[in-house]
């Protein structure tokens, strides 16, 4: 005989969970009760919002289910950004939370929320558990949607009185999906389709997202890209997937993008999209968005078609088979030259923009910092002017090397998702940028850094200010910066020391000289390579913004270049 | 008005993330019916929406795990939307232009 608890964790680890993350409550203490002995590490974290952003971390690292634990309540209500996080970027993500008595539930119990409910339109997939004897198929069944196609997350809520029962326990199941009407693909059909509107085609161009690296596509369309040459550009997160050095490759697309991009998406007649559902941030105005392109879009999750703007070409699939089917095609034809348009789409007029203003010095503290990470890292930003810098200046092939919270923009992700990172990679050099806004809604997981020894190697880009907000304040709102001052900041470096983690401050002057002084060198070397955890503070101006800009509701030709 | 009908499998939570895809586009919801039927469960909703929305709230349910089909009686009688989905690979235009 097992305890519901039991069973949950056993089926867990034949899901292949060896690492979650959470906090304990009344209603799951059953199943932390059974932990010992479970086979699956549990980390502790000092909230439960940081619980749910570390798992996404361990996912979006290593493409595996993430898995975070919270009880019912409020636990259960602090993993709900998380949730919102997972679904918005997909995330494979399992959720799993305590529930008070079956019998209690519907009365407004201690600690009793309608989690189920509360998640219903955040997750692609939930289950209040109702009986022991189901908790092994909703494991296995809430495991598979987390994964499956166009990966997302799950929430499964189980009473404490189902944790605590015992039956006669006969292994984990697998699940099987029945089949939907809807996995019809339509190979045959797109394949003369695609010739056409390539051989038609005057300046193509290739967007690449997330779905590329989430289907495991990444070589497949390094070939394809190889082999078309067009001007290719990708969005935060499809950052990795082609090779900066390629000559066809113009950088981010989108409101921060580089000028060489969304030009060449705004002048394109057709555009290829893999893996990317096209949102405001990419598209800008949408009804401006590349007036002159059709659309061929290669995308799994149909939901995502036709979106913001009609496609004229659906390819719906895994695009680790509609990409090598797409390849194998289009070998077999001679391709238009496309030379011409290359050359003013990738031309050193449109690339070779450097950056200007007070941006400069905070720009420059990044390059030196990337340039120094070693092949095996993972960058993880936070949400805001920080995070832009960053995704502008990194220059990697690592698919999964730089991750961030790009569709929901949840301020705090980033410490917490270094933590999960770093766990399920402890070899990688993990370096994680955190604006002085964004690190103070998960400041407490330092003590989770210290506790678990992680050489996490923490930079705060500290402008005293909540600056992309203070940028459309300044830039949109007639410079009335409305409670996003911050001058007041308390000094992080006491309080990393208070937490047990090395800390120090650079000024912006360090990075005002050109090359850097040895010392500063010196520093930021020893910074990386440290064996510990360490928080760099790199003190910038207030007023420094971002640039290129797309202002909401503009088109990306109308983007700003500078202030003026 | 436009009646949907939605097949489903009738898991917890299916019938309210159906009804949820509509309300979170602040829809009015003057009727709805859920009920068995032969292969499943059919959830029939009487709507107000513009064309673009009917392509979204298609693509919404289709997303839903145990939505099986979605059919769009009236309207696609009435605007000649006969789109099938996911959308095949390559189609006619004019059937497709209203889901935008």
């Amino acid at each position: 005989m097992l305890r519901g608890a039991e069973i949950t964790l056993q089926c867990m680890r034949a899901e292949g969970v060896d690492l979650v993350f959470g906090y304990p409550g009344g209603a799951i203490m059953p199943l932390y009760d059974a932990l010992d002995g479970s086979g699956i590490k549990h980390i502790l974290t000092r909230h439960e919002q940081g619980a749910v952003f570390a798992a996404e971390g361990v996912a979006r690292a290593t493409g595996k289910v993430g898995v975070a634990m919270a009880t019912s309540g409020p636990g259960a209500t602090n993993l709900v950004t998380g949730i919102a996080d997972a679904k918005m970027d997909s995330v494979p993500l399992v959720c799993i939370t305590g529930q008070v008595r079956s019998a209690l539930i519907g009365t407004d119990a201690f600690q009793e929320t309608d989690v189920f409910g509360l998640t219903l339109s955040l997750t692609k997939w939930s289950r209040l558990v109702k009986t022991i004897e189901e908790i092994p198929s909703v494991i296995a069944e809430g495991f598979h949607w987390a994964r499956s196609g166009r990966p997302g997350p799950v929430v499964i809520d189980i009473p404490t009185d189902i944790l605590k029962a015992k039956i006669e326990f006969s292994g984990p199941v697998k699940f099987v999906p029945q089949a939907n009407p809807s996995n019809g693909h339509g190979q045959p059909l797109f394949a003369n389709e695609l010739v056409s509107l390539l051989e038609k085609a005057k300046k193509p161009v290739a967007l690449v997202g997330a779905g590329a690296k989430l289907s495991g596509a990444i070589a497949d369309l390094r070939r394809l890209l190889d082999h078309l040459q067009i001007p290719t550009f990708a969005t935060v997160h499809g950052l990795g997937a082609v090779p900066p050095s390629a000559s066809y490759y113009l950088g981010m697309v989108g409101m921060h993008g580089t000028m060489a991009s969304n030009m060449a998406l705004d002048e394109t007649d057709l555009l290829l999209v893999f893996g990317a559902r096209l949102d405001d941030r990419v598209t800008g105005d949408p009804s401006r968005f590349s007036p002159n392109a059709k659309i061929v879009h290669f995308e799994i999750d149909p939901a995502q078609l036709d979106r913001v703007r009609q496609c004229e070409l659906p390819i719906v699939g895994d695009l680790a088979e509609t990409i090598p089917a797409t390849h194998a095609v289009l070998r077999g034809i001679s391709l238009p030259d496309w030379s011409e348009w290359r050359g003013v789409a990738c031309g050193e007029e449109r690339l070779g923009l450097e950056p200007r203003g007070l941006a400069v010095p905070t720009i420059r503290f990044l390059d030196e910092l990337f340039s120094r990470l070693p092949e095996n890292h993972v960058v993880i930003a936070d949400v805001g002017q920080h995070q832009m810098w960053a995704a502008q200046r990194y220059r990697s092939c690592l698919p999964r090397g730089f991750i961030t919270s790009g569709g929901l923009g949840s301020m705090g992700f980033a410490l917490p998702a270094a933590i999960g990172v770093q766990m399920s990679k402890p070899d990688a050099t993990v370096l994680c940028v955190s604006g002085d806004g964004g690190f103070q809604m998960n400041i407490q997981e330092l003590a989770t850094v210290h506790r678990l020894g992680l050489p996490i190697k923490m930079v705060i880009i500290d402008n005293k200010f909540l600056g992309m907000v203070r940028q459309w304040q300044q830039l949109f709102y007639q410079r009335n910066y409305a409670e996003t001052d911050l001058s007041d900041n308390p000094d992080f470096v006491a309080i990393s020391k208070a937490y047990k983690i090395h800390g120090q401050r650079i000024s912006e002057d360090a990075m005002r000289e050109f090359p850097i002084s040895p010392e500063t060198s010196d520093e930021l070397e020893r910074f990386l390579h440290s064996p510990q955890s360490e928080l760099l503070v790199f003190d910038t101006a207030p007023e420094a913004n971002v640039f290129p800009m797309v202002p909401a509701g503009a088109s990306l030709s109308e983007m700003l270049l500078e202030e003026d | 008005m436009h009646i949907f009908h939605i097949h489903y499998r009738n898991t917890q939570g299916t019938l309210m993330r159906i009804i949820n895809a509509a309300s979170r586009r602040a829809l009015d919801l003057p009727y709805v019916k859920a009920e068995a039927n032969a292969n499943g469960h059919q959830a029939t909703l009487l709507l107000e929406v513009t064309p673009k929305q009917i392509g979204q709230l298609r693509r919404d349910w289709y997303a839903i795990v145990d939505v099986t089909e979605v059919q769009v009686s009236i309207a696609e009688f009435e605007t000649g939307l006969g789109v099938p989905h996911p959308p095949i690979s390559a189609g006619d235009e004019s059937v497709r232009s209203a889901t935008a």
